[in-house]
């Protein structure tokens, strides 16, 4: 059964999005956001319909990298459809504190079925000032695996800009973990 | 396929992990279910939402969000006697030939986590629903189950009826047949009329045994719930259990943080009673406080907040989010 569903998955996304390969070095995602890489990633630009870009190293259903750059005040974190959206929008305000931000993905995370836990929440800097970051282990629902998770977020001007990452709790998260940071802390916005 | 189904199922990381709430379902099992005991199989299961499943392999399945819920045993009894009856008269055997039949398996599996998009979930529910005759022959025969259990067979209806209570209080309120929160199981008026005629007064209610034997995992089921967002749901719950027991200072707690993350007009206001009414009650969670912190912040009053934060850190040094709400007493100092 979780074969067909990941064979589902795949042919999914397969058949609305686009993948590239990142080269290592300085990248810009969404023209906006930098970041440098130690090691070349797979890029998918309009992941499952969402407009969020992706990336992945090991395939999207084992580890994901988002980056949310320059959410706007009163928008949805991803796209939202039917009864979801009626149910629980995701809308980020730019008056949102950080355990608000926090609680938004946690909202997003969940909205599957899937179980949160906020493993650690604080205050760091974040392209060049005052953010939050935030651990979490998420029990997905679809095949019961355990992901480890990070957020770092920090709101510009009104905007949201997040890197986001999760995978696999045994083996996959604690090998590109400290990658993931380094990419985060070094990250930086185009003026 | 259902002992390998069951089989993922004792390795889930949703099967609750406490021996106590497992022995003390499997007695409620195997009371109601007289000479079949041996062919059932309970395992509570970590989801918010309202529902109950047993498998023709006699594996049943009851969810924590019917586990916060139901008031006391005999509530619990009704719903897991319904079940037996539906395996009783084999009806969960005919729905699968049904699905087979229908190429439709997959969807069959949805609520054992093969498949846990809520959408899927919605098609599942409506996919699963047993005929109305199966769903009245099951409510019938949980009655008898519950009488010769010695319950209280009056409990049934409440079931029911506290769940419609919830579902009206949402805001698009006529979505009873497509409500998730009632997974497999839409409650009707027509069945709470039914299990109103049929059941009666006397008998066994088992109230203080199911809130001690709940008790170490209540704070999870209503944290759990706060998760799903649903405020107007939560409400009506949580205005029903406070109703009855307006002391429990983790009810309050919850009722207040559902307020203040709704935060509509006059939420803030209902939710400082409530919170407050939380921290002054014996033994608050410490979640209380922060919620109360937080509140107190966003309304400006720096010194209260200061001081709700600081009891938060002193009964959760090691709280996750410990590192943030100290940020905010250092904000509120300067």
């Amino acid at each position: 059964m979780k074969r067909i569903l990941l064979i589902v998955l795949a042919l999914f996304i397969a058949g609305c999005a686009t993948v590239s390969k990142v080269e290592t070095g300085e990248q810009a995602v969404s023209n906006r956001l930098v970041v440098k890489l130690d090691g070349p990633w797979n890029r998918f630009e309009n992941f499952a319909g969402f407009p969020v870009p992706t990336w992945t190293v090991e395939g999207v259903t084992v580890d994901r990298l988002q980056f949310f750059v320059g959410i706007k005040d009163g928008t949805p974190l991803v796209r939202q459809t039917g009864e979801a959206a009626a149910r629980r929008p995701l809308t980020f305000k730019s008056s949102m504190e950080p355990h608000e931000i926090a609680a938004l993905f946690q909202a997003m995370l969940t909205a599957d079925g899937s179980s949160f836990t906020l493993d650690r929440l604080e205050p760091v800097t974040f392209l060049g000032g005052p953010g939050l970051r935030f651990n979490y282990t998420l029990l997905r629902r679809i095949d019961d695996v355990r992901l480890s998770g990070m957020v770092y977020a920090r709101v510009v001007n009104g905007e949201l800009f997040a890197i986001q990452y999760q995978a696999p709790r045994l083996g996959f998260y604690p090998r590109y973990e400290a990658q993931i940071e380094k990419m985060a802390q070094t990250a930086t916005l185009r003026t | 396929m259902m002992a390998r189904e069951e089989q993922r199922l004792r390795r889930s990381p949703f099967l609750v992990p406490d021996p106590e709430l497992r022995d003390y379902l499997q007695g409620i099992a195997c009371r109601v279910s007289g000479p079949h005991c041996p062919d059932v199989r309970v395992y509570a299961v970590r989801n918010a939402y309202f529902n109950a499943s047993m498998a023709p392999n006699g594996m049943m399945q009851v969810w924590s969000g019917l586990l916060l819920r139901v008031d006391n045993e005999a509530q619990l009894a009704a719903v897991m006697s319904h079940e037996a009856g539906h395996y009783l008269k084999r009806h969960s055997l005919e729905r699968l030939r049904d699905a087979k039949n229908r190429s439709a398996l997959g969807v069959l599996l949805a609520p054992f986590g093969a498949a846990g998009l809520v959408g899927q979930l919605v098609l599942a529910a409506t996919m699963m629903q047993y005929s109305r005759d199966q769903e009245r022959e099951a409510d019938a025969i949980s009655v008898q189950l519950m009488g010769a259990a010695g319950y209280d067979t009056s409990q049934a209806t409440l079931v029911w009826s506290n769940l419609l209570a919830e579902i009206n209080a949402r805001p698009n309120a006529d979505a009873v047949k497509d409500s998730v929160l009632f997974a497999t199981h839409p409650p009707s008026e027509e069945r709470r009329d039914t299990l109103t005629r049929l059941g009666k007064p006397g008998g066994e209610t088992g109230a203080e045994r199911y809130r001690q034997t709940l008790a170490a995992l209540q704070l999870q089921l209503l944290e759990d719930e706060l998760k799903r967002g649903q405020y107007e749901e939560t409400f009506a719950l949580l205005d029903r259990k406070i109703g009855t027991e307006p002391e429990r200072a983790d009810y309050r707690y919850a009722r207040g943080e559902a307020r203040r993350l709704r935060n509509q007009p006059k939420d803030l206001d209902e939710a400082l009673t409530d919170l407050t009414a939380a921290t002054q009650a014996g033994q608050p969670p410490p979640q209380a406080w922060r919620s109360l912190g937080l509140l107190q912040r966003t309304r400006g009053d720096k010194a209260a907040a200061a001081t709700s934060f600081a009891r938060y850190l002193e009964l959760a040094p090691n709280a996750p989010d410990a590192s943030l709400i100290k940020s905010y007493v250092s904000e509120l100092q300067t």
